[in-house]
């Protein structure tokens, strides 16, 4: 799998990614790298406690990071959950976030199998 | 015009930045041997790494999670660092947090901030821009914009500070790099023209040659040493219009046809109209100077020729002398449409005035240098003449700025100054803090912070659980009154409390300074001082002081420090009635000899524990010396039983020793005169008991005035005696 299909598997624009970052090397890096970022384990904490404040950050950052990655369906539906959670809770949060673990799991295993054929 | 230029848009993408000026800043912000520094505060550690890697080529990168942690950083390294990318949404504190303290502390005067969010409302936009940020870079962002906003922010500023930051190696720098990119530049075009790239360099080297020898045979034209230099370097730009011919004529090897001529004559008028059209730098020296050269390069002394027609000294001298070097270097350079000539050849030539008339007055120069002239063009010899330039161009901007290379040294010496107090603030084991009201930050010193067991920098530590346990509230707020209640004369104040170290309480003396504005009021801002700890010297001083003050044997005070509370007491309550009771022990010296000086210790010991038994909480017992007590105590009605219960109350048995003591008491109501008459009545009184019989207690009263004391002379009661 290249780092092209990968795009396509988790629903990204990968010439949008390499023409902001400038070289594959850097949007390779960063898109491993998403695999340890903590935003989303942090989200499924903040929302599980209620504290809804938190997961508008957490949420927020997640659809930062997909930004920057150009990574845009999980940066699509995340957006629209940070927003539901802007001013506090409200009843479309719950479907939202569904969609967020969704995507989520989609972004994740691409990059996941992307690194186990890139790594052998 | 520039932007059009296809070679030009790689290097200035973000529309509005100065390409010349820009690429030439950034070279020099490279070679400065201190990497610059970059604070990112951003929650999302990957946008951080994203960011980090754009620039962590050119720049030092420090980081933050978040908005607190920022200002902590900023309060730290200050104008240390010179440009803060930060993110709106963060926990602790957000972006605009940031920008508020910011604000407060007048640090975004000098530190200039690039915001990045994936926030876009224009409201967060307007926000931003109204607490000072310099750019806003929304998600996502583009390696590219961010990397050249980064640099061009830090240019801006560094632009404001240039001067404070002048020192010879930058001046130098700086115009040997923009010689550099001029040329660059230039080759550019000539590379373009197909023609070897030196011609640059040569017309450069002859003009140079030409003015500083014409300045040496007039002063006609007012050029200063400065002036040679901005030419020289605007030189290399004369034929930049010629980026807009087509390649088919400009590299055509033939004659021209008269329209083709025409084509070519148009590339003056080109050049200057570039320059004119740059969107900033118009007044720059350098830019006014490469305009006249570009625009007047073709015209001739006679008035024959293009683009304008202008007559003699009409032709600004600058556009003369690159003419004549521009035709020099033509003649002597293998073109694509002639072979070269010689030097002596091409000399010849322009003094016959084949390449057109030039100045009278440049023809002399031409002819005096024109035995040399292959020599000094040979390259070796123009450098380091060049070197030579520039090395005095140098000391005059060195003698100029005096002052401001001085306020360099100041900053060294300030890093100095700081270096040396954190070292010794580690050595010291003291715990030093600095305390600022706006924003409510306190500071720690690396050691304190770990004694303490806080983190170096508190927010806000009025409401902070963990700093709020290092003290007591009540200590705390008095100590803030203290430090409010100094002025600026005399603001420091010294307090005792007990912090908590990581759990255990100990007595620590507080050495602060409180800090005022130069504001007329002045403000009070805040508080620098340190903590040290005097719980073991405090606990040692207080066991000296149970030493000095007490009896070893009993534990009761002894006669000296009894004396001192029993004035204390009066001196508080002089209208209350007391009592002074003095007893001895009956056969004491019998008890001595018969069972030893280690059972007369017991019996007193023993005594002594009654005393203390019988007594109230506020009265006073003390052993006055050998086996005499003493007793103080306060009445109100009748005085008489309590004084009997006492009396009974110390008789009894020891061992099958029987104790009895004899008594005497005086009575404030009945004895006036203070302690020292009291005593001695008091005294006299248990004499007349040991003379009648002993077993018994007795008041003093006036029959007694002359009798002999008991007591009289012991060490501990020699005050009795001095009236």
């Amino acid at each position: 799998m290249t780092l092209q299909e990968c795009y396509t598997a988790m629903g990204g624009n990968y010439d949008d990614a390499i023409g902001r970052l400038r070289s594959e090397r850097l949007v390779q890096k960063f898109v491993l790298k998403f695999l340890n970022d903590g935003s989303y384990d942090l989200l499924c904490r903040s929302l599980e406690e209620k504290n809804y404040e938190e997961a508008f950050r957490a949420a927020h950052t997640i659809k930062g990071v997909c930004q920057n990655l150009s990574i845009d369906r999980l940066q699509e539906s995340s957006s629209r959950l940070c927003e539901s959670l802007r001013n506090g809770y409200t009843p479309q949060a719950d479907a939202l976030a569904e969609e967020v673990r969704v995507d989520y799991a989609q972004t994740v295993a691409a990059i996941q199998a992307f690194q186990k054929e890139s790594a052998g | 015009m520039w932007m059009s230029c296809g070679f030009f848009s790689e290097a200035a993408p973000a529309g509005s930045s100065p390409p010349v000026k820009a690429q030439n800043k950034e070279v020099i912000l490279l070679s400065a041997e201190q990497k610059q520094k970059i604070l990112i505060v951003d929650d999302s550690e990957l946008n951080r790494a994203i960011l980090a890697d754009m620039l962590d080529d050119e720049y030092e990168i420090i980081e933050a999670e978040n908005g607190l942690q920022g200002v902590g950083l900023l309060q730290q390294q200050g104008v240390e660092i010179s440009l803060v990318l930060l993110d709106i949404v963060m926990p602790q504190m957000d972006g605009f947090g940031v920008l508020e303290v910011m604000a407060q502390n007048r640090w975004i005067e000098d530190i200039p901030v690039i915001m990045i969010s994936a926030e876009t409302g224009s409201s967060h936009i307007e926000r931003a821009y109204e607490l000072g940020v310099t750019d806003f870079i929304s998600r996502p962002f583009d390696a590219l914009i961010v990397h050249r906003r980064v640099v061009n922010t830090i240019m801006l500023y560094a632009k404001q500070k240039r001067l404070a930051n002048m020192v010879a190696d930058q001046i130098y720098e700086n115009e040997q790099r923009s010689s550099l990119l001029i040329d660059i530049l230039s080759h550019i075009v000539e590379f373009r023209n197909g023609e070897s790239g030196l011609h640059v360099l040569n017309v450069r080297t002859l003009t140079e040659l030409m003015l500083n020898h014409l300045v040496q045979k007039t002063d006609h034209y007012h050029l200063s040493p400065s002036d040679i230099s901005t030419i020289c370097t605007a030189s290399a730009l004369h034929d930049i219009g010629k980026i807009s011919i087509d390649e088919k004529i400009l590299n055509k090897p033939g004659r021209f046809t008269d329209e083709e001529f025409a084509v070519m004559k148009t590339h003056s008028m080109a050049g200057a109209e570039m320059l004119e059209n740059l969107p900033i730098h118009q007044d720059d020296p350098l830019v006014k100077v490469a305009y006249d050269i570009c625009r007047w390069h073709h015209e001739r002394w006679d008035g024959r020729g293009y683009p304008d027609g202008l007559h003699g000294d009409e032709i600004p001298i600058a556009a003369q002398i690159v003419a004549l070097a521009d035709v020099y270097d033509a003649l002597t350079s293998k073109r694509c449409y002639k072979d070269s000539f010689s030097h002596e050849k091409a000399v010849e030539m322009i003094l016959a005035g084949q390449c057109g008339t030039f100045n009278p007055l440049l023809m002399e120069c031409l002819q005096e240098l024109a035995p040399d002239l292959p020599a000094l063009m040979s390259g070796s010899n123009s450098v380091a003449q060049r070197d030579r330039r520039e090395m005095r161009n140098v000391a005059q901007e060195m003698r100029r700025h005096e002052e401001l290379t001085a306020s360099e040294r100041t900053l060294q010496l300030l890093e100095h100054e700081r270096m040396k107090y954190s070292f010794f603030a580690d050595m010291s084991k003291e715990i030093q803090f600095e305390y600022t009201v706006s924003p409510p930050m306190i500071t720690l010193s690396n050691w304190g912070a770990e004694h303490l067991g806080l983190e170096e920098i508190i927010m806000d530590p009025m409401h902070q659980p963990e700093a709020q346990s290092i003290m007591e509230d009540i200590d705390f707020q008095n100590l803030t009154d203290a430090l409010r209640s100094t002025s600026p004369e005399l603001p420091v104040v010294t307090y005792d409390c007990k912090l908590n170290y990581k759990g255990a309480w100990r007595w620590t003396q507080i050495v602060a300074r409180a800090t005022w504005s130069s504001d007329e009021p002045p403000r009070y801002t805040g508080a620098i001082g340190k903590a040290i700890d005097i719980h073991d010297s405090r606990m040692k001083l207080s066991a000296l002081e149970r030493m000095a003050s007490h009896d070893a044997l009993t534990g009761l005070l002894n006669h000296a420090y009894a004396k001192k509370r029993i004035l204390e007491r009066i001196e508080t309550r002089p209208v209350a009635s007391y009592a002074l009771v003095i007893f001895d022990l009956d056969h004491f010296k019998a008890a001595n000899d018969t069972y030893g000086h280690s059972f007369g210790d017991k019996v007193l010991v023993h005594l002594a524990e009654k005393l203390r038994q019988c007594i109230r909480g506020g009265d006073i017992a003390a052993r006055a010396g050998g086996d005499e007590f003493l007793i103080f105590l306060e009445y109100k009605d009748e005085v008489e039983t309590v004084i009997s219960r006492i009396f009974q109350a110390l008789c009894g048995q020891f061992e099958h020793f029987p104790i009895s003591v004899s008594m005497g008491v005086a009575l404030t109501s009945a004895v006036p005169g203070g302690y020292d008459a009291l005593f001695h009545a008091a005294d006299a009184a248990l004499y007349t008991v040991k003379r009648g019989g002993r077993g018994q207690y007795r008041f003093y009263d006036d029959t007694m005035r002359e009798t002999l004391s008991v007591i009289s002379p012991i060490e501990d009661g020699e005050s009795a005696h001095q009236k």
